[in-house]
């Protein structure tokens, strides 16, 4: 259709070339520039020009006055995937991984993406529980050092195919050399069976599993007295009496989140009948299960077979010989007859790798009936079954030169294995070297070909942890790189071309009976039997007198000399998250030290090397009040390092303590490099297995190294209104002990009842509706800090490196407070408090009141909130916080602030954890907050948003499983309990109303009505170090004061 | 021999040299109209250097955050604070002598006040320094100003000492500049009609708000000066008060003390004059006007030192008396870690306590009260005393207080912690060399209220006659008639 086209002059009709010309000026007409000068007609900035110029600085000076961020990147969906609603959480059951550990956790995926990771609580052993490894493992999966490619020699192959072809022709043109697979413990059903075909496919080839942290001597000395290479459950629980021979099992050791949750029945105290488990702890260093021991004893690490030789004819009802000092034979002789008078109710446990050792536990427990009451054969432990002998065999096989290939999987052993340099020059003789860890290493370094595996969270897979006690993995995410589990690998090497998916389902369907029965197990996570299994294992007492003799019972000869153990964090672990920094500021239990290990002496070494007296005021403040340590140089044989030292009370008065899993190669990642020094090189082999201790020379260098430590001082000075504590004995004697001090305490302003009311001069408001609460439990906090980690990844809470750590600008929301009592140099006398410390919401909030702009303000839920965006950083609130819980953003570690390019001092850890792959671990629900505001716990408020609107939508009250805090939910202890505590039905009114004789506020007599109340600790032993007088180290005069009568 | 006229000993001149109107204008003005002094320059110009240093210091502290200073966790005020109390101390002896003085009709007031009223506004002018930039965000700092805002109903928290501390600074800055500015007017004038230079005679004309000089100027001039000395007068008192509440009202042993108020001000009045003296013995030298800042001045001001320094001195002995007879757990343990030399800030505490308590006890001598170079040296160490008075208060309550697992390392500043508080020296020094250079340093029009109330000047004047004894003047007479 021809449209009609209006004209305006003959020269638009024509179009003709003086129109077209005209057009292209602005002006058709000449402007009338007469009455202009010159000047301004030829100015540099002529009209239109001037206009854009203050068009652009007008927007300029808009855009730098607003604080606004752009959105960088913002990619919507075009079609909306299937079970994503944009701001709604998934959750999916999988499984934890990690060298043989398999512990079922539910992984939250928001948009896509698992940002936290937490308990399954349908797993029946670990009812939910995890441990700081568990929770810190999503930011495993965004670490910038992954590997993203297959690689051989050090170069990008292009594709899986074109890798499986260079192996593949590898592999078979070894000339039937062996095909040796070394993996960590490999407890996955359908794992195994992968790994059988693909043995099968290479005749004469064999599986080694190798555990950096060996459970060797367990394992052989129960296949010498009970005929079974395995290790049975331990039923904590059920045990009255624990003695513990320096297993650290509520940290590290075996299964921590089933014997915490076990230990945990015994620790708790009932009010309507209150008894406890009776724990003693035999050990050489400061474990933070010793920590946590009602009696503990030391001895040199050497002697630990002496020991247990000792509690054997205790136990039998024989002398004790050959103990040196009265205090650990007295110690000795005393367990024993508790173990004897609750036999049946009696457990001993080892943590020695000593075959000889644990024959000897195996006799002790047996002539306590442990066997089959607290120790089930009937479901045994599959997390750990490494032999140190095969691995032994296969390094002298690899230096023989007798091995073709070496395919490595979720093993380090050229740094953790104790004679790695053995280990390495063996590798270099194998003509195929294969790695399919998921991260570079030091031994991936040296492989030939590297196809990394993907983590957990991008896995299929299934687990058995403990027999019978199945976990399935389902991936999360899809692959972030280019990178294939290890079993489709194998399938692919074993000539099976089904994809792992396909044979996993497969392998479940058929064992289930249905694809449903298969779906609904992998939605649950779990498949465990419906009775659980219970059992006891015949017993052979043959190997127990060549065990005796071998520890050198009876022997009186005093040792000489230092010693050295080699122990585990409960962070780091085995190191092999060394590059988490989540798990790198994580600070330790007992040292409260993070971004180090170092080595732990007792105060009493402390002053002969250094002539540091921790018992003298002016020494030990300034001990405590500068970061730098003093440096020693330790020999181990012919090994020498230098290493900073903390004096630790409580260590064993010669014995030293070093952490394994740091000093990794530069390679590891930004977070492990240059991270302390490798202790793994300390150990060595007794001829059957590795051996975690040693004789040590050491000496004082006269150089100091800072160490970055999130607590200074380690008295609680008595301050009994920060920390409560009494015997057994006492509470049994008089529960309202504690009651009864607080009302005395309360009594001229208004008594427990009026407090709140005549505390003040200020009105007093009704607080009806929700408020929340938190009850802690100090008899079930046992340090681990795995609630540290979850609040860590709920709240986005910042890592700052170890230069800012150094300077006490760590950011933790929620730390563990821990204190000793006793005399520093009196090993025996020392206890320990840990006190989970948090915001306590208080009611009459002392950081409120000064915010001259109100940023901080209390909600009619009872919560202290803050508000980020009205804060403007006067730091009065953090000074007035009475509990000290308030954090302060000193520099931009987030990279949200109003201020680009200002990270120029930041440190690597910040820039890594500023990285767009790090960043996608953050929780959306949760503001990122941006330099010079103060932050803080928040109850995990966002959590209780949605708890409080997924009640209002089902339209019913809120309940307590509605909302959970982060801390509560990886506590494997329960030692949190969260609510409403205007509801008289939910947990914490009802733990409150329980235990109202061991409740007790923090700082009570100051009047600020905390939210969060503490059950007063309850030791089982004769007295509470804490309250013998002159006993805290270096701090007599403060004990002099009398307990003050209460408020301000 | 007897004198024919009576001679009152009582008083010592407070104008030495026998000055007449004109040569006291002459003396004050001529340094406003003669090129500056090489001394200036140099002084001027290293003032400078260091206000630079400090700009540079607050920009890095603005840039990259509070985390340029070494406060942490536990001690969220340490330099910052302790440099603004000091300050505002500073400013109190410039409004004590302005306004109190005033009302009490002590002359020898006159002779320093200008200077006094001066430095109290530049005081003031860095004090107000810390608390803006130790915010962590203070590009957000105008949330403290209670203005109608479209962010809903969000107001400021009046219940903050914080705030307290806007009110009271902006009041008392304001107060102090009016003050300061309607004693000035009358000199400005007098320099306007004496200047020979057209941008002289224009500036300070315009400053002079069209002064004539008439009766009815003078007489609200003087109406002016007592209504804003009854308006000084109460702020000498609040101002250090609202700023002891900072602490005073917090629930930290060591701050959470009733005696904060009067201990603050008598503090503050104690800092104040030492700075005075600071800068008087310097300007008379560098100016020449010993004649009008004279020896009885400085003894005057070391009085006052003497005086509140005890009254301080008795603050300290009281704090410490409660700590102990109040048997509270926490706050023993807070005065321990001030007292007990083997703590890490027990040196901190004695510097103090010689510098604020032992110290000023030597003016209890005339002969030291005189001294111009001990004056000197003891104006300098009380307000070292007294910086450390405020960072005792302020850091060793809160480096260990109420949780033991809190305690905090050894802080010690950065370079641009210590930069910030130079920087405000620079500040502080170029805005009184500027002062010295383009104001009358002694208010010309007052001081000559106070020229002739001695008679060394009427005696320099007399007659033959009037010199004479009684004895001649009878045999004179004798002879007359």
């Amino acid at each position: 259709m021809e449209q009609k086209k209006y004209w305006q002059s003959f020269g638009e009709l024509n179009n003709s070339e003086a129109f077209q010309k005209g057009a292209q000026d602005e002006f058709k007409e000449d402007l009338p520039f007469e009455n202009f000068d010159a000047q301004s007609l030829d100015a540099k900035t002529p009209r239109r020009d001037f206009l854009k110029y203050v068009g652009f600085s007008t927007a300029a000076a808009a855009v730098a006055a607003s604080c606004e961020m752009p959105v960088k990147k913002a990619i919507p969906f075009v079609n909306r995937p299937a079970d994503v609603v944009p701001g709604v959480a998934n959750y999916y059951a999988t499984t934890y991984l990690s060298g043989g550990d398999a512990i079922p956790v539910l992984a939250k995926v928001r948009d896509g993406r698992p940002i936290k990771i937490e308990g399954n609580e349908l797993s029946t052993w670990t009812k939910g529980g995890t441990t700081a490894q568990v929770q810190a493992s999503v930011l495993d999966l965004y670490d910038t050092a992954r590997l993203r490619f297959p690689m051989a020699d050090g170069k990008e192959v292009s594709t899986f195919e074109a890798f499986d072809k260079m192996v593949g022709t590898a592999l078979s043109g070894l000339g039937g050399a062996p095909v040796v697979l070394l993996t960590s413990t490999v407890n996955s059903p359908s794992g195994k069976q992968v790994i059988s075909e693909f043995l099968a496919k290479y005749p004469g080839s064999r599986h080694v599993q190798y555990d950096a942290i060996s459970y060797s001597g367990l394992l052989l000395a129960n296949e010498a007295s009970y005929g079974q290479r395995a290790i049975p459950s331990y039923q904590f629980d059920k045990a009255k009496v624990i003695v513990n021979l320096g297993a650290d099992f509520l940290g590290t050791w075996l299964n921590p989140v089933e014997f915490q949750r076990g230990y945990t029945q015994g620790r708790k105290v009932d009010p309507a009948n209150p008894a406890m488990s009776k724990h003693y702890q035999f050990e050489s260093m400061m474990s933070m299960t010793g920590a946590n021991a009602d009696e503990r004893f030391t001895h040199r690490p050497s002697e630990t077979g002496v020991v247990a030789a000792a509690l054997l004819s205790a136990v039998n009802g024989q002398s004790v010989t050959g103990i040196n000092g009265d205090k650990l034979r007295k110690g000795i002789e005393k367990a024993a007859k508790d173990l004897v008078a609750n036999k049946g109710n009696a457990l001993v446990v080892s943590g020695s790798n000593d075959v000889s050792v644990q024959i000897i536990v195996n006799a002790i427990n047996e002539a306590v009936g442990a066997n089959g009451t607290t120790i089930n054969w009937g479901v045994t432990h599959r997390n750990k079954a490494g032999i140190d002998a095969e691995m032994a065999t296969l390094v002298n096989d690899m230096n023989n030169g007798s091995i073709g290939a070496v395919i490595l999987y979720d093993v380090n052993p050229a740094y953790d294995y104790f004679d790695a340099e053995k280990f390495k020059s063996g590798l270099k003789k194998v003509r195929v070297s294969v790695s399919l860890n998921e991260k570079m290493d030091e031994t991936t370094e040296l492989c030939k070909y590297v196809l990394p595996a993907n983590h957990y969270l991008e896995s299929w897979g299934d687990a058995e942890h403990k027999s019978g006690y199945i976990s399935l993995v389902q991936p999360t995410i899809a692959p972030l790189f280019k990178t294939r589990q290890w079993q489709e690998t194998l399938l692919k090497w074993s000539g099976n071309t089904a994809s792992y998916m396909d044979y996993h389902k497969n392998f479940w369907t058929s064992k289930l009976g249905s694809e449903d029965t298969f779906l609904k197990a992998l939605q649950d996570g779990v498949i465990e039997p419906t009775t659980p299994a219970a059992g006891s294992a015949s017993y052979n007492g043959g190997a127990v007198a060549a065990a005796s003799a071998a520890v050198g019972a009876g022997g009186t000869a005093k040792r000489a000399g230092y010693e050295l153990v080699i122990y585990q964090k409960a962070g780091l672990a085995d190191g092999r998250h060394a590059n988490n920094p989540w798990l790198q500021e994580m600070p330790d239990p007992i040292t409260r030290a993070t971004w180090d290990n170092y080595v732990m002496m007792s105060p009493h070494l402390g002053k002969e090397l250094f002539k540091i007296d921790l018992k003298n005021n002016t020494q030990s403040d300034k001990y405590e009040a500068f970061p730098e340590k003093p440096v020693v140089k330790l020999k181990v044989g012919n090994k020498e390092v230098e290493m900073p030292v903390l004096l630790i009370p409580g260590m064993q008065n010669e014995t030293m303590a070093i952490a394994v899993g740091y000093g990794r190669s530069e390679k590891v990642g930004k977070a492990a490099a240059n991270v302390g020094k490798n202790a793994y090189q300390f150990a060595s082999s007794n001829g059957t297995t590795v051996i975690f201790h040693a004789n040590a020379n050491v000496e004082a260098t006269g150089t100091t190294y800072k160490i970055a430590t999130t607590q200074t001082h380690s008295s609680y000075e008595g301050r009994h209104e920060v920390v409560k504590e009494m015997t057994l004995a006492e509470y049994i004697k008089n529960p309202k002990k504690v009651l009864e001090a607080r009302a005395k305490e309360l009594e001229p302003w208004g008594g427990l009842e009026n407090y709140a009311k005549d505390g003040t001069i200020y009105p007093v408001f009704d607080k009806p509706g929700i408020k929340w609460g938190m009850s802690i439990d100090m008899n079930a906090c046992y340090g681990c800090g795995a609630c540290v980690v979850a609040c860590t990844a709920e709240n986005n809470v910042s890592v700052v490196g170890k230069s800012e750590v150094l300077r006490a600008h760590d950011m933790h929301w929620l730390r563990i407070d821990r204190y000793f009592a006793g005399d520093a140099y009196d090993p025996e006398s020392i206890q320990t408090v840990f006190q989970p410390m948090l915001c306590q919401h208080c009611d009459n909030a002392p950081c409120e009141n000064v915010c001259p702009v109100a940023a901080t303000n209390h909600s009619s839920e009872g919560l202290n909130q803050m508000t980020y965006n009205r804060c403007i950083g006067t730091r009065y609130c953090a000074n007035n916080c009475p509990y000290k819980v308030r954090r302060f953003n000193w520099a931009d570690y987030t990279g949200a602030d109003s201020f680009k390019n200002n990270q120029d001092e930041a440190n690597d850890v910040i820039l890594m954890m500023n990285d767009d792959l790090t960043r996608m671990v953050l929780n959306p629900d949760v503001t990122v907050r941006s330099r010079g505001v103060i932050e803080k716990c928040s109850f995990c408020v966002q959590r209780l948003q949605e708890g409080k609107l997924k009640a209002k939508k089902e339209d019913r009250p809120l309940v307590d499983s509605d909302a959970r805090t982060a801390c509560q939910q990886a506590c494997a202890a329960d030692a949190i309990v969260f609510g409403n505590v205007n509801n008289s039905q939910s947990a914490v009114s009802k733990t409150r109303h329980d235990n109202m004789n061991r409740l007790f506020y923090s700082l009570e007599q100051i009047h600020v009505l905390p939210n969060v109340n503490y059950l007063a600790k309850v030791r089982n032993t004769d007295v509470v170090s804490a309250h013998v007088e002159h006993q805290e180290p270096g701090h007599e005069s403060h004990q002099q004061a009398p307990k003050e009568p209460a408020a301000h | 021999m007897a004198s024919l006229r009576y001679e009152s000993q009582t008083r010592e001149p407070l104008v030495t040299g026998s000055k007449t109107y004109h040569q006291v204008t002459e003396d004050i003005i001529r340094p406003i109209e003669t090129k500056p002094s090489t001394l200036w320059k140099v002084g001027f110009t290293i003032s400078v250097i260091f206000l630079l240093f400090g700009v540079y210091s607050v920009y890095r502290e603005v840039a990259y955050g509070i985390g340029e200073w070494n406060l942490n966790k536990t001690i969220g005020w340490g330099w910052d604070i302790t440099n603004f109390v000091w300050w505002v101390g500073i400013g109190h002896a410039g409004t004590l002598i302005s306004a109190i003085l005033l009302l009490f009709r002590q002359g020898w007031r006159t002779g320093v006040n200008r200077a006094a009223e001066a430095m109290t506004i530049f005081a003031v002018m860095c004090a107000g320094q810390f608390p803006i930039f130790h915010m962590g965000r203070v590009w957000m700092a105008f949330f403290v100003l209670p203005y109608p805002n479209s962010r809903g109903p969000l107001w400021v928290n009046f219940n903050s000492p914080l705030l307290w501390d806007v009110f009271a600074i902006s009041t008392y800055f304001t107060v102090s500049l009016l003050f300061w500015y309607s004693g000035l007017i009358p000199d400005l004038a007098t320099v306007r009609d004496r200047a020979k230079v057209k941008w002289r005679k224009h500036m300070y004309g315009v400053l002079a708000f069209g002064w004539t000089g008439s009766t009815k100027h003078w007489q609200r001039h003087e109406a002016l000066s007592l209504v804003l000395a009854g308006l000084s007068t109460p702020l000498v008192l609040s101002v250090h008060t609202i700023v002891s509440f900072d602490f005073a009202t917090s629930v930290i042993p060591g701050w959470h003390t009733t005696i904060f108020p009067p201990y603050f001000v008598a503090g503050a009045i104690f800092s104040g004059f030492a700075m005075v003296q600071t800068l008087l013995i310097i300007t008379r030298k560098v100016l020449d006007l010993e004649d009008y800042i004279t020896m009885e001045h400085i003894e005057v001001m070391n009085k006052v030192i003497v005086l509140t320094g005890s009254i301080v001195g008795i603050a300290y002995i009281t704090e410490l008396f409660i700590s102990w007879y109040g048997q509270n757990t926490y706050e023993i343990a807070a005065f321990r870690n001030r007292w007990d030399l083997s703590t890490p800030y027990g040196w901190a505490y004695w510097l103090m306590m010689s510098c604020n308590v032992i110290a000023p006890q030597f003016f209890w001598f005339r002969k030291l009260r005189r001294n111009l170079l001990f004056t000197f040296f003891m104006s300098i160490i009380v307000n070292v005393g007294m910086w450390f008075e405020r960072f005792v208060i302020i850091v060793t309550s809160i480096y260990r207080d109420y949780i033991p697992s809190s305690w905090s390392t050894y802080y010690a500043p950065t370079v641009w912690e210590v930069g910030f508080y130079m920087g405000t020296f620079g500040l502080f020094f170029t805005c009184f060399f500027l002062f010295s250079k383009y104001f009358p340093v002694i208010a010309v029009a007052e001081i000559k209220h106070i020229l002739k109330k001695n008679g060394e000047s009427y005696k320099a004047d007399m007659g033959e006659e009037e010199k004479s004894t009684v004895e001649h003047f009878a045999h004179e007479h004798a002879h007359a008639h």
